[in-house]
């Protein structure tokens, strides 16, 4: 589902990045995403047609043939104190062109990179956002496998002594943890071919690690706060994927005190209503997946926030899969918690409460919304 | 005083003014073109400047920073290295340089788009239609770049067109991936700018692995983190703040336009001097009115705002003439502008005239306050008017003539001051102060000298003219009060183009035999990059090896110019390997190459240039410091020899040397010595075949490369001719106004004459022996003022503003060109008022009395 943050933030990022010309943010939105959905993608890119076979640590690396590819840490966080902090760190690379660049110099790259870093102090009731671009050439950003290591800049995440080390700077805000898998990656879709709209190939592979334990620091207004909480890794790349009626998505990745994590995306058509290919999973307690299909999942918006550089997000939702006996209250930590960035969009810590199977689960996760913004 | 005083005083004066168009015309165009002329200067000055800054501005965009290195730029990698840090700023990594498309030189700016958003946005001005993919085409296709619309259509060119561009006269393929349309305040920086991705600039520039610089926004209190970035850079780099680059290459152009701007101010003067003789003129003619409106009650201070409200009157309308005059010149001047600062200094495209408030107010001040400064003592004199009915006016100038000591004495003080000032001060600005003051001195002392030579050449023009010929000198003393003041207009005008031309002159010649000397080889060969672009260029490889390879060559001496940035100035340095002929061409004023060559091949020793050792007060066997990739090092000054390549000077060492600190192996240009006997033609032949088209070169046989520097330097002083045509144009107008006011004047004088037999041609004969004999004591007093400027401009503003001295030289032809040019002004000066005079009716003149 977030084939399509990719493919319209790196592109249309990129080409703001340069132009910076917010107020013709508009006109690049359609003309870059009619670009990416009216079906000119370079035939050279490969396509997520058919379920394939996933392959740890391989898969953790680029997929250079497709075109856009993220890796997505969401994560909520706490001081032994009880301070509670939320962060996301995500890396985007979007290919310009398939294959490798052509000409001599060091700097041609056919890939283009870009991250975003946030952080939600609960207690200080902030929301820092921050984003980077870069190409992938001369080793300013990119991804690898030996050892594990995706970058861009100074932001990276890099594997030492089996475990991925988050690291993320700004003037003065940083962020650093130590992530260790608890779970097994679950494949998305129909076993990692995640189908986000009609056409063949409009789809792409998607791997979630739902529970990863987190341990680390983060500095904030000079203070240093050693923290410890759970963090989420959604892996997905495509070369196309969203319909031309698809205006947007409501995602979101909860994990509960009951052992359950569940990731549900609801794809907004343009008239409002929810679109069909809306998908996601319930990982229950012993591991086994349930895939979940959009007619199963209820969602209600309980409240809205309105940002102040326009738009109204639903910031609080009722979630209701009757199939499970699974009905949730989510709730965010803080109501502002809007990138506001080239591309803005709201993406932040959220709080859960509700029953499962007739017994009370509560629980931590991340909510993101994007298609709501309105300049 | 009488209560409709002041309106009546008016009226009279306008009629008077009205009853004398002539007069009021031409000190109002006098005045005019000295305002255009300043206001042209200025605003072409200016639009130089602000084209520069624009285009500064333009390639900075909002970096408050820039990390830079030596002529080699930065190595790419240091970019990454702090970027992975974490401890640099926001920042952009910049490579650029020129390309030439045919005939027109474009500057490549390359950059990298995705840290390009905080510094510049160039691609703001890409039309809407042309977005679509163009990033992908920017980053992804080799040679993709972006040109101004205007000149896509000047070249004919249309998107996705493959064409050539050339640099260092090297082929490059390059693809227009799109256009970009500024707004018009901008389109003139951004006509000749290519954008391109950085990838695309090094390799259309062949700068692989290098970046031109980085720039940095840094908040001015990050002191701390200035610092932190500081420590990171390796030796040979170095963290400036963005403007400094711009003003030091600002600084070069500085003595240039003070150049401008007091010639400019010459011309003013010499309209002041109109104002002034007209002025004074209307005064006299108007003793008697002035008389009876003082027995009819009319105050000193009446009269004094009278001829001082006639002066603002003529000065502002002269001003505002003169502002739409010098706006229309200052599009002219500013090309010629343009063309110098192109050959001597750096590229710059300037076609857009900026038409400052602030010039205009310049010109407005100066126009007017200059009238009113001029129109002083007149107004005075006029306030002075005894209450009497009848003034008789060989009284006025036996009045005048009491004044001629007081005068001469005053200007005799101002020369003194003048010597005083020049020895005093070392500042260019006062060398110019010293030479108005001179100019100033002299016109107090022109009447005493024409007093003088009237009464003395007076027997003499008896004997040669007859009684006409006596009366002709008697009238040019009878009227000192009128014709001194012309005079001393007509000779300073004239002074002035002795005086600058004698300075080109002794320069030109200077510069012909440096040529000769330096330019002792047989052949030259140089990269055929654009003017301006040098240090960018370099001769491949390639050729440098047919080049060291072709057959009958005795010697090669080899040059690489650089510029690199020292502290907060460009040094241009220059690395040499001399061959053995190429010693003696070079012409030591501090050293002997006995002393010099040895230091100069075997130490870490250079050799400056007269002007770089005037700038920096330094002398043979000082040291001089310079950045170089390993540090700051010293280098001992061998010697100083003459130069006249730049103004800002030169420093000059051995190859091995400069390749040692600098790392880089470029060569520019190679200058051959043939061995005896053999043919010029036939090696240039040879060279043309092996070479081919690997790289466009400039070849130059010695002779015709003396004629391309002598004609860069004729160029180069193209705009100081104009500004002296300019400036006897106003002397021009000066003289006739004067003549004619004087001519008028001697109306009754002359009608007497008529009355008494003269025939209209013996009286036209009188008046043009008189105006020809105020053009020859004006000719005959330019000499010496004018030979006194010459030497005030070659040893002191030339020697301040670009620290060389030249042989002086006075060629004959000017000083009998300025008597000639001061004989012949006068005479068509004179024209009018004589054939007017001879035509009126004596009995009408008479009568008019």
């Amino acid at each position: 589902m977030r084939a399509v943050i990719v493919a319209f933030l790196s592109i249309f990022a990129l080409t703001l990045g340069w132009l910076l010309l917010p107020q013709s943010a508009e006109k690049n939105v359609s003309t870059n995403v009619a670009d990416l959905l009216g079906g000119v993608v370079d035939a050279g890119f490969e396509r997520a047609v058919q379920p394939r076979s996933f392959l740890f640590p391989q898969d953790h690396a680029a997929h250079p043939g497709f075109r856009s590819e993220w890796w997505y840490f969401t994560g909520n966080l706490e001081t032994v104190e009880k301070r509670r902090f939320g962060f996301q760190l995500v890396f985007f690379r979007n290919a310009l062109k398939p294959g490798e660049a052509e000409g001599k110099s060091l700097w041609r790259s056919n890939q283009s990179w870009m991250a975003h870093f946030a952080l939600t102090d609960a207690q200080g009731e902030q929301f820092h956002a921050f984003e980077r671009f870069s190409r992938g050439a001369m080793g300013l950003a990119g991804a690898q496998l030996e050892p594990f290591k995706v970058w861009l800049d100074d932001w990276s995440v890099t594997e030492q002594d089996g475990q991925w080390v988050l690291q993320a700077a700004e003037v003065d805000l940083s962020l650093t943890l130590s992530l260790i898998s608890l779970r097994p990656p679950v494949l998305q879709g129909e076993a990692g071919l995640s189908q986000k709209s009609a056409a063949a190939g409009n789809a792409s592979y998607y791997y979630s690690i739902p529970r990863l334990a987190a341990e680390g620091q983060v500095v904030i207004e000079g203070g240093k706060h050693a923290v410890a909480g759970m963090a989420w890794l959604d892996r997905e790349w495509s070369t196309s994927a969203l319909g031309e009626e698809q205006a947007g998505w409501d995602w979101f990745s909860l994990q509960l005190d009951d052992g359950s994590d569940l990731m549900y995306y609801q794809l907004r058509r343009k008239d409002g209503s929810p679109d069909p290919h809306s998908a996601g999973s319930l990982v229950l307690p012993d591991g086994e997946v349930i895939r979940l299909g959009s007619k199963e999942v209820r969602l209600q918006p309980l409240a809205y926030w309105d940002s102040p550089k326009g738009g109204r997000y639903p910031v609080r939702w009722q979630l209701h899969i009757p199939s499970q006996k699974l009905k949730l209250e989510v709730a965010p930590v803080l109501e502002n918690q809007e990138l506001d960035l080239l591309v803005r969009y709201w993406e932040g810590a959220v709080d859960v409460s509700g029953t499962r199977t007739g017994r009370a689960v509560r629980g931590r996760g991340y909510l993101e919304l994007a298609g709501y913004a309105v300049d | 005083m009488f209560a409709n005083s002041s309106n009546l005083l008016w009226r009279a004066s306008l009629r008077h003014l009205g009853r004398h168009p002539w007069q009021m015309a031409l000190s109002i165009l006098g005045i005019a073109l000295g305002v255009a002329v300043v206001v042209a200067v200025d605003l072409a000055n200016e639009s130089a400047r602000r084209a520069f800054d624009h285009s500064m501005q333009t390639v900075t965009g909002q970096a408050t920073h820039q990390i830079v290195a030596g002529p080699t730029g930065l190595d790419e990698q240091l970019y990454v290295t702090l970027r992975r840090s974490g401890r640099l700023p926001v920042s952009a990594p910049v490579v650029e340089g020129y390309l030439a498309y045919g005939e027109q030189t474009l500057q490549l700016l390359g950059v990298d788009p995705f840290a390009e958003s905080r510094f510049r946005n160039l691609l703001s001005h890409v039309p809407a239609e042309g977005e679509e993919g163009l990033l992908q085409r920017l980053l992804t296709e080799p040679g993709a770049v972006l040109m101004s619309r205007e000149r896509v259509e000047g070249f004919g060119l249309s998107v996705g067109q493959p064409f050539e561009l050339w640099h260092s006269g090297q082929r490059r393929q390059a693809v227009l991936a799109g256009y970009f349309e500024p707004p018009p305040e901008q389109r003139a920086v951004l006509r000749d700018l290519l954008a391109a991705d950085i990838s695309t600039a090094q390799e259309l520039l062949d700068r692989m692995g290098r970046l031109s610089r980085i720039d940095l926004i840094l908040p001015d209190t990050a002191t701390e983190r200035l610092d932190a970035i500081k420590s990171l850079l390796p030796v040979g780099s170095r963290l400036t703040p963005a403007a400094s680059r711009g003003l030091a290459m600002q600084e070069m152009t500085r003595a240039f336009s003070v150049n401008l701007t007091a010639m400019s101010l010459l011309a003013l003067v010499v309209g002041l001097f109109l104002i002034y003789n007209t002025l004074s003129f209307s005064v006299l003619q108007r003793r008697e009115l002035m008389g009876q409106l003082r027995v009819l009650g009319a105050t000193r201070a009446d009269l004094f705002r009278l001829v001082l409200g006639e002066g603002l009157l003529i000065g502002g309308l002269g001003t505002l003439l003169g502002l739409l005059l010098g706006i229309l010149l200052a599009q002219e001047l500013l090309q010629l502008v343009t063309q110098t600062i192109n050959d001597l200094y750096f590229v710059l495209t300037v076609r857009e005239l900026a038409l400052t408030p602030m010039g205009i107010i310049k010109g407005l001040l100066l126009g007017v306050g200059g009238s009113l400064l001029a129109v002083l003592v007149p107004a005075s004199e006029a306030a002075l008017s005894p209450p009497r009915r009848v003034q008789n006016r060989s009284g006025v100038e036996q009045g005048a003539r009491k004044l001629l000591q007081p005068f001469a004495w005053s200007g005799v003080i101002l020369l003194i001051t003048a010597a005083v000032l020049l020895l005093l001060s070392d500042s260019l600005l006062f060398g110019f102060i010293a030479l108005f003051v001179l100019i100033l001195g002299f016109s107090l002392l022109t009447p005493m000298w024409v007093s003088l030579i009237c009464r003395y050449s007076a027997p003499l023009f008896g004997r040669l003219f007859g009684s006409p010929g006596r009366m002709a000198v008697r009238g040019v003393q009878a009227s000192l009060s009128r014709t001194g003041v012309a005079i001393a207009a007509l000779s300073i005008a004239v002074a002035t183009t002795v005086g600058v031309g004698v300075m080109v002159d002794s320069f030109r010649v200077s510069v012909q035999q440096w040529l000769e000397s330096s330019l002792q080889a047989d052949i030259f060969i140089s990269p055929d990059a654009p003017s301006g672009t040098g240090y960018e260029a370099a001769l491949s490889p390639a050729v440098l090896q047919i080049v060291e390879r072709l057959p009958g060559v005795a010697g090669i001496r080899m040059s690489r110019p650089v510029e690199i940035q020292s502290g907060d100035e460009i040094v241009h340095l220059t690395a040499l390997r001399l061959a053995a002929e190429s010693y003696a061409g070079v012409q030591f004023l501090q050293g002997t190459p006995e002393t010099v060559w040895p230091l100069f091949d075997r130490e870490q020793a250079v050799i400056i240039s007269e002007p770089y050792a005037y700038h920096h007060g330094l002398h043979a066997g000082d040291t001089l410091e310079l950045e170089t990739n390993r540090g700051r090092q010293p280098f001992k000054i061998a010697g100083v020899f003459r130069d006249y390549e730049t103004e800002q000077g030169v420093v000059k060492m051995r190859m091995p040397l400069y390749q040692h600190y600098w790392g880089d192996k470029s060569v520019y240009s190679a200058w051959l010595y043939l061995q005896p006997g053999v043919d010029v033609d036939a090696v240039l032949e040879k060279l043309h075949r092996l070479v081919g088209d690997q790289q466009a070169l400039r070849i130059h046989a010695s002779k015709t490369l003396r004629e391309a520097s002598i004609k860069t330097f004729d160029r180069t002083f193209a705009i100081t001719h104009v500004l002296r045509l300019l400036v006897i144009g106003v002397a021009f107008v000066g003289i006739l106004s004067a003549l004619m006011a004087l001519q008028l004047e001697k109306a009754r004088e002359l009608a007497v004459l008529r009355a008494m037999g003269f025939t209209p041609r013996q009286v036209w004969g009188l008046v043009t022996a008189q105006t020809g004999f105020m053009g020859l004591i004006s000719g005959l007093l330019a000499l010496p003022l004018g030979l006194v400027l010459a030497g005030v401009l070659i040893f002191v503003v030339n020697r301040r503003a670009f620290g060389w001295s030249m042989d002086v030289v006075v060629p004959g032809m000017v000083l009998l060109d300025a008597m000639l040019l001061a004989l012949v002004a006068a005479l068509l000066a004179g024209l009018y008022p004589a054939w007017r005079m001879s035509q009126t009716s004596p009995a009408q003149a008479l009568r008019e009395e």
